[in-house]
């Protein structure tokens, strides 16, 4: 990974340079000191960048918002948590502020009879807290302003000055549904910044991890959008799938959300080659009756025709709004952090996309199970391999102050920037797939109907807790 | 369609859940204070077919307004902590309040002060404590019933 030194005017035209070189933009956000900010950036085959701007005496820096619309919310963060002002990024609505008036963070929506739907922060289901404030005319809206961070417990600061081992926690903790990829993409930038690399046996242990989790948090997607179309069997079988994997998650890990599996610098799972086989076998059962679930949805006329042409992202807002993972694989983009991830089971990795792919919800819920089978077929190399033995971090490239990860959650990229100052943690800024993501929910809900918008909402099923920290 | 019916039937044969012996029911409403996600997955299962809660009278319901308890995941945030006396408020009594999982209880919070409220009880008469991180469908399932049948576990 390469980190420049602290630039200023030219900071925008080197961002605009990467992005033209074909790089793509991961993270922004205010480094430790609250002077500097840096912007990640990473390239097709695996190369990763980070940009430095220090900040004017007035604590201005330019904007790349307009550049790179997938990095407007981290600037609006970035000006809401650490007090950066973005020179041309206007209108600055806050993102994690919650003490403005509703006009400062909403786009103002005129014309002939709009009116406004508040809905939340509290839903009407076991779902987690946030705000979305539809615009409407009759059933149609118009735009989506999401208002979450109503979950923000300043996580990230939680994490400075503690060891770089001890606030793994911090991330895996963020959210229970990405705790494996959340982890791994920290310990990834924790043995980058130390000088350290994983190994055959640790980076199997992680795909391990990561593809399990990826099983049921597609199992349970698809349960999900079963409940938004009211569609109760497909519903309940997909969660009893999904009771299915978290029962396999315990067997193998000890915990059924995988908690504590991940550790910097090595790994301490073990299963034994019994255990391997017995999960391996299970894991065939379990597929098969994915597959014959997935059937009957495909055959049932009714709920395939409350999918198609709802709540669309297209390839190319996509790439705009830096969309990532299923949601950006459904529209067609065939973009997967596993393509360039040196992990067994991962070699030779090729995304997968829908044929004709649109970007609707069919497209999105089509691909879960693409990728359950991708899933399926990597867990079975893994397993093959026979037990599990604890393994520690090699040497690797030389230490520095600043480490990047970059693992493919369930859903999409997620990246984790750790900055140290010994063994200590001075910033780590985690920045998940459904951080990412998000902008796209509200993109995907203008033109559509208000009585649509729970099954687009399911069709992404992103995590607030993991955008929230 | 038919197959997954008879599949579903197969699977509820296999699991052979207990009838239900108590003749009476609650309304849950619940609140994501600031929990990680964990606790409300694992209470979504629980009314999947492995666990079935509404076999016993428990159900979700879509309003404050509808329920007997308050079940609230999470340590409390700042900003979660206004919306959760509302929705309190809006119940009507008699209610109860039960705190689900760790961070609800205030066991192993992570997080930065200034963001946080504070524990469940900090905020609300909490009649119910539920441990675990996240507790698996089943102890919820047994921590709920035992509101129903009318025997406290302590807190």
């Amino acid at each position: 990974m390469t980190v420049t030194a602290p630039v200023g005017s030219a900071y925008r035209d080197r961002v605009a340079a990467a992005l033209a070189a074909g790089w793509q933009a991961r993270s922004l956000y205010a480094a430790a000191d609250g002077q500097l900010v840096r912007i990640a950036l990473t390239a097709a085959d695996g190369r990763s960048l980070i940009e430095t701007v220090a900040a004017d005496s007035d604590g201005s820096v330019p904007s790349v918002a307009d550049l790179v619309p997938a990095m407007a919310w981290d600037e609006r963060e970035a000006h809401d948590l650490h007090g950066i002002t973005f020179t041309g990024h206007e209108p600055m609505r806050p993102l994690a502020n919650h003490s403005a008036p509703l006009a400062e963070w909403t786009v103002p929506v005129r014309g002939h009879d709009p009116y406004q739907v508040a809905v939340g922060p509290i839903h009407a289901g076991v779902i987690e807290s946030g705000h979305f404030r539809f615009h409407v005319v009759g059933d149609k809206i118009l735009h989506l302003d999401a208002r979450l961070f109503y979950k923000h417990r300043g996580l990230e600061r939680a994490a400075e000055g503690q060891p770089i081992t001890a606030a793994l926690a911090v991330v895996s903790r963020a959210c229970a549904a990405c705790t494996a990829a959340n982890g791994v993409a920290y310990s990834i930038a924790a043995e980058q910044a130390l000088g350290l690399r994983a190994a055959p046996q640790l980076a199997r242990a992680r795909a391990l991890l990561v593809e399990l989790e990826r099983v049921w948090n597609h199992l349970n997607d698809i349960a999900a959008v079963c409940a938004g179309t009211g569609m109760a069997a497909g519903n309940a079988w997909f969660l009893a799938l999904t009771e299915q994997a978290r029962r396999l998650n315990a067997s193998l890990t000890g915990h059924r959300f995988l908690f504590g599996s991940v550790q910097v610098g090595g790994s301490t799972l073990t299963i034994d080659a019994g255990t391997v086989s017995r999960c391996a076998r299970e894991l065939a059962g379990l597929r098969a009756a994915a597959e014959s679930g997935w059937r009957e949805l495909e055959f049932n006329a009714s709920f395939q025709d409350r999918l198609g042409g709802v709540g669309i992202v297209a390839a190319r807002d996509c790439s705009r709004l830096g969309v990532v993972g299923p949601a950006a694989r459904a529209a067609g983009l065939a973009e997967d952090a596993r393509a360039v991830s040196p992990y067994p089971g991962h070699d030779a990795f090729r995304p997968v996309t829908p044929e004709n792919a649109a970007g609707d919800v069919k497209d999105r819920l089509g691909q879960r199970m693409l990728e359950l089978r991708q899933a399926f077929a990597i867990l079975e190399v893994l397993l093959d391999q026979g037990p599990l033995l604890p393994a520690e971090a090699v040497v690797g490239d030389a230490p520095g102050p600043v480490g990047f990860g970059i693992t493919e959650s369930p859903r999409g990229a997620t990246t984790c920037i750790i900055e140290r100052a010994g063994d200590a943690v001075r910033r780590v800024r985690l920045r998940t797939a459904s951080y990412a993501n998000w902008p796209a929910v509200a993109h995907a809900a203008a033109g559509s109907l208000l009585p649509d918008f729970p099954l687009i909402n399911k069709s992404f099923e992103l995590c607030y807790a993991c955008a929230d920290r | 369609m038919l197959t997954l019916l008879r599949d579903l039937r197969r699977l509820r044969r296999d699991l052979a859940l207990p009838r239900s012996d108590r003749p009476r029911s609650l309304a849950i409403r619940h609140v994501d204070a600031g929990s990680c996600n964990g606790c409300e997955h694992e209470l979504t299962l629980a009314s999947g077919p492995h666990y079935d809660l509404q076999r016993y009278g428990l159900g979700i319901v879509a309003s404050p307004r509808h329920a007997d308890i308050l079940l609230v995941t999470g340590t409390v945030t700042t900003r979660m902590r206004e919306p959760l006396l509302t929705a309190y408020h809006a119940m009507p009594e008699p209610r109860k309040v039960a705190a689900l999982g760790n961070c609800a209880l205030g066991r192993n919070v992570i997080g930065t002060a200034a963001n946080l409220a504070g524990p469940v009880s900090a905020i609300l008469p909490v009649d119910l404590f539920i441990p675990g991180c996240p507790p698996a469908p089943d102890q919820i399932a047994r921590a709920l019933l035992s509101l129903i049948d009318g025997s406290l576990p302590a807190g």
